[in-house]
């Protein structure tokens, strides 16, 4: 079959009733937190990943994939009228965005947001369409020494983005991959540091570990302060950007569409990185730098097409070689394992109509989200005003029921408040979170893989770097860490000095 | 030699405390995790066991977590920044883990409804203060629409707890 009969079969898919309707449910819930302050993407999915159970997997996947996509539009929301980022991405919409609506134009502000993401989500579904197949085909000459190189690299990666301490960063993914070897051996079947609890045979439950991580130490952090916001309340009007505002912002949403779709592939917190990329280009290509920042509609519309871009981006190593490349990516790899689905070079061709009917689905969920974006921004005005002292509360009783819900298990009510504070305490004392989620994921997968590649090299752990895929994995880590590493040494004999 | 190893990407001299806080607990993880294997297999390079992964891991660990601590310890000055952020940030950041335990404590003796209607009222009340009515209303509120979300439409089956419900 041709892509045209694949695209055929998952809009078949797509279009029943059923999953019509998650992927609206998926995109307001995403457009939902985006809005909220203090509650990610990320959090989002982990939340609903114990409803998740009840839904038949296409329609899951569909639905989170749309919170992750819609938190994209909805964080813009917030970033221009309450000039506080709905979520990390949206950082830099503040800038420009919340000028705009300081000057009256909060309605063209939101509007071009909301355009600009359609676009790119758009454009990133079309990429991710001709780009995963061939990718997945590539991907199919990998074997454990492979595998476990480039979740290696995924994991390095991931380090080398954050914004901490390397050092820090590696330790707290070593811990997430000895977390991930709690449980029955699947080689051998012998128990580790199960302590006789029935509920950790399987491993540490997935679920409460990212509810907590994510969810709890959120709230925790959140409830520390009370934060006074302005919201711009006036009402908004004129959200159609006009011919000068299009005429600016069109190319500066292409080529943030470009650029974050790309970077979106790279593992890493994808679209935090588009728009700060997006909009050091924008500003430095342009004829009038002196206007970033004071409310120029260039500032918001490259960016918010990068962060949707980059959205769609990041499920490309998803689909075709099985490896998150950020938290949300993460979360949703679990929600895939839930559900029996492996991500992998074999995922499209075993499970054409999960990939086809998502990619559809994106193009539908962007439709949506620009429909339900623009009359319903009153709406998420209102939402906005629910002060928080109400909101906390609820989402805890969300994560209360949905990780009791799972297994009807007060133990796993236990882990993830453990693993709340656990994420509260790494916050607190600047430890990143990502590479641990990343490392608990893949912990089982990593295991396996170079056990199995030991074993068939008997005991050889030279295998990955003779052969030469493993081995280019292996020296992009490898150079990842020492060009990290350089600017330490340069600080050391300067201090030395 | 290896104190290059420990280069940050962001600057900050009242890392010290939570470095080496941090760097004790990574000791202790990497100790527990190494020790362990020793009780399963831990296997050779060409067999390895089920203790092979976290007997290697946990030996790194504790080699990093060694650097942390040594780099925490040779820094100088003093911590100046505060753990929390407000005086009072401790309380309801405490009040609050302590009714999410009380949550999973009391879910089976009270049951459902009547836990969810109290952790609810109580945050509301307790952590930004507000009043006793605006509490009420949140938890009643909150409580009707889980119940009928999770049990109606959902058909979860929750604790009924003492009074049946």
């Amino acid at each position: 079959m041709d892509t045209l009969g694949y695209l055929i079969q998952g809009a078949q898919v797509a279009f029943q009733p059923m999953n019509l309707l998650f992927c609206f449910v998926g995109v307001l819930m995403g457009t939902l937190v985006g809005i909220l302050p203090g509650l990610g993407p990320t959090a989002a999915i982990a939340l609903l990943l114990p409803v998740s159970y009840h839904i038949p997997p296409v329609s899951t996947i569909i639905m989170l994939a749309g919170i992750y996509y819609g938190a994209m539009y909805g964080g813009s929301t917030t970033s221009i009228l309450l000039n506080i980022p709905g979520e990390a991405a949206s950082v830099i919409t503040c800038i420009d965005g919340h000028q705009m609506a300081k000057k009256g134009r909060a309605g063209p502000a939101l509007g071009i947001a909301a355009f600009g993401s359609f676009i790119a989500g758009t454009i990133g579904a079309i990429g991710i369409m001709l780009v995963a197949p061939p990718m997945a085909k590539f991907a199919l000459a990998f074997g454990p020494a492979e595998y476990f190189a480039l979740m290696l690299m995924g994991i390095v990666i991931i380090i080398y983005m954050s914004s901490g301490s390397i050092l820090k960063d590696f330790l707290t993914a070593l811990f997430g991959l000895l977390l991930g070897t709690i449980g029955m051996d699947t080689i051998s079947g012998t128990q580790r540091l199960t302590f006789g609890v029935l509920e950790l045979t399987d491993g540490i439950g997935f679920i409460p570990a990212v509810m907590g991580l994510f969810g709890i130490s959120e709230i925790l952090i959140n409830v520390e302060q009370v934060v006074v916001t302005t919201l711009v309340t006036e009402k908004v009007k004129g959200l159609l950007p006009n011919l000068n505002d299009w005429k600016e912002s069109f190319w500066p949403m292409i080529r943030g569409t470009v650029l974050g779709f790309f970077i979106g592939v790279l593992p890493g917190p994808a679209p935090v990185i588009s728009t700060y990329s997006s909009y050091a280009m924008e500003k430095k290509l342009s004829k009038t730098p002196e206007k970033f920042g004071t409310g120029y509609i260039v500032g918001v519309a490259g960016p918010e097409a990068a962060n949707n871009a980059a959205s769609s981006g990041a499920m490309i190593p998803l689909f075709t070689l099985g490896i998150p490349s950020n938290s949300v990516i993460a979360v949703l790899l679990g929600a895939f394992m839930i559900h029996g689905l492996q991500p992998g070079p074999m995922f499209i061709s075993k499970y054409p109509d999960v990939f086809w009917a998502t990619i559809v689905s994106m193009y539908l969920g962007n439709v949506i989200l620009l429909i339900l974006n623009l009359p319903l921004i009153p709406l998420w005005v209102k939402v906005l005003k629910v002060p928080y002292a109400i909101l906390f509360p609820l989402i805890l009783v969300f994560c209360l029921i949905g990780v009791y819900s799972l297994n009807f298990s007060q133990v796993e009510i236990g882990l993830m408040i453990g693993f709340g504070v656990l994420g509260y305490m790494m916050r607190k004392f600047k430890f990143e979170t990502p590479p641990l989620i990343l490392a608990l994921v893949l912990g089982p997968m990593m295991e396996s893989n170079l056990r199995l590649s030991l074993l068939l090299s008997q005991g050889d752990p030279t295998v990955f770097v003779r052969r030469p895929i493993s081995a280019v994995f292996i020296l992009v880590s490898a150079m990842l860490i020492v060009s990290s590493l350089i600017p330490g040494i340069q600080k050391r004999r300067a201090r030395l000095k | 030699m290896v104190s290059f190893l420990i280069h940050e990407k962001s600057e900050g001299e009242a890392m010290k405390r939570n470095d080496l806080i941090g760097g004790l607990f990574f000791l202790g993880v990497g100790l527990l995790f190494t020790l362990y294997s020793h009780r399963v297999e831990i296997g050779t390079w060409d067999e390895p066991g089920p203790g092979f992964l976290p007997f290697w891991a946990g030996m790194v660990v504790i080699g990093m977590s060694v650097l942390l601590i040594g780099k925490s310890l040779s820094r100088g000055g003093r911590t100046t920044e505060s753990f929390f952020p407000q005086s009072d940030s401790w309380k309801r950041v405490v009040f609050t883990l302590l009714a999410l335990v009380g949550y999973n404590f009391l879910l089976k003796p009270l049951g459902f409804v009547l836990v969810t209607f109290f952790f609810v009222g109580f945050l509301v009340k307790f952590i930004f203060p507000g009043s006793w009515k605006k509490a009420f209303i949140a938890a009643l509120l909150s409580t009707v629409s889980v119940r009928l979300i999770f049990v109606n439409l959902l058909e979860i089956n929750f604790p009924k707890g003492f009074l049946g419900f």
